[in-house]
């Protein structure tokens, strides 16, 4: 799936990876990568200031972690991340039956006969 | 640098240099708050050492593995407007926070002098800049708070307006001058009020947070127009 594609969903990706647990920039991104077996193309220098920008609006936070001399910045859900991804994930499901329903080849039973 | 900071490729340079070098390139594409900045350049410099180690390790030649990672990572020119989206609306952030905090001031300084007794003490044409200076500093702290809260929480809800960060500036341009013109009336007119050791340090007052709202304000305009 191509990078424009993803776009608008990034948030609701980016979520859901932390949802087990605290994550680094790195690591959330092949996290992405790896549930979605690579069929999701991601411009993943991009990642970066969305990170920034869902701290910013309070969904996640962030603390610096360090590895030797090497410094990380790792981030995880707050309660009102977690009631966002609840609400992406419906509204997804919400989006995903309707266009499902419109593509299906199968008759509607309201239009039978 | 030492343990995964020390990870080499094959050809035996480090993965840092590379991302050393698009760090830098992304640092001079960028405007914005300086610790802001540095912060999110960090956070990508790891991000691509970390893509680069990766495929090293995987066996690709470093060249190869560069080429690779700077694919799946995007070119400065790629990230850079996602970058100063976030850097604007950061600056922004700054601006306002400085404009909330220090334009009431003189506004405060002028309740106070009345609330003491003082006010009538002041000569006649200080009152008269004085006051609706303060009225004006105070309107673009009310637009200033106003952008705090556009570009906190509530933006999980409503999309960020497209003018906020020229808005801000404009703002923090008017509380500065504002603050400079009440900083010169009020040092103009100390010696003559009835009570120059209360004025005199107002007027200090005034022209130290003129100096930070300013150049805040000059640092917004920049990013509105990157």
């Amino acid at each position: 799936m191509k990078a424009d594609a993803v776009r608008g969903h990034l948030d609701g990706l980016l979520l859901a990876v932390l949802e087990p647990g605290p994550l680094h920039g790195y690591a959330i991104i092949t996290a992405v990568q790896r549930r979605s077996a690579g069929a999701l193309e991601l411009r993943t220098g991009t990642v970066y200031p969305a990170l920034n920008r869902l701290e910013r609006t309070g969904l996640l936070r962030s603390s610096w972690d360090s590895a030797g001399e090497r410094k990380r910045r790792r981030y995880e859900l707050t309660d009102a991340g977690r009631r966002a991804l609840a609400e992406e994930r419906t509204a997804w499901q919400a989006f995903t039956a309707a266009i499902g329903s419109v593509l299906d080849p199968a008759p509607h039973p309201g239009h039978a006969g | 640098m030492s343990g995964a900071g020390r990870r080499t490729g094959p050809a035996g340079e480090r993965p840092e240099e590379y991302a050393d070098e698009y760090a830098a390139a992304l640092a001079s594409a960028l405007r914005g708050p300086v610790r802001a900045k540095a912060r999110l350049v960090a956070e990508i410099r790891e991000g691509l050492a970390d893509t680069v180690a990766a495929y090293a390790d995987e066996g690709l030649p470093r060249d190869l593995a560069v080429r690779r990672a700077v694919r799946e990572f995007g070119t400065v020119a790629e990230v850079a407007p996602a970058c100063q989206r976030e850097l604007t609306v950061a600056q922004v952030r700054h601006t306002a926070r400085a404009v909330a905090l220090a334009a009431p001031l003189p506004a405060v300084c002028w309740y106070l002098l009345l609330v003491m007794g003082h006010g009538s003490q002041l000569p006649l044409a200080t009152r008269l800049v004085t006051l609706p200076l303060a009225g004006v500093a105070a309107a673009a702290a009310l637009l200033a708070t106003a952008a705090l809260a556009a570009t906190g929480p509530l933006a999980r809800r409503l999309p960020t307006p497209r003018r906020l960060p020229r808005a801000t500036a404009w703002a923090g341009t008017a509380a500065g001058v504002c603050l400079g013109v009440s900083a010169l009336t009020l040092a103009a007119s100390s010696p003559l009020s009835g009570n120059w050791p209360l004025v005199a340090p107002a007027g200090a007052l005034a022209a130290a947070l003129h100096t930070v709202v300013a150049s805040s304000a000059r640092a917004c305009r920049d990013c509105a127009r990157a």
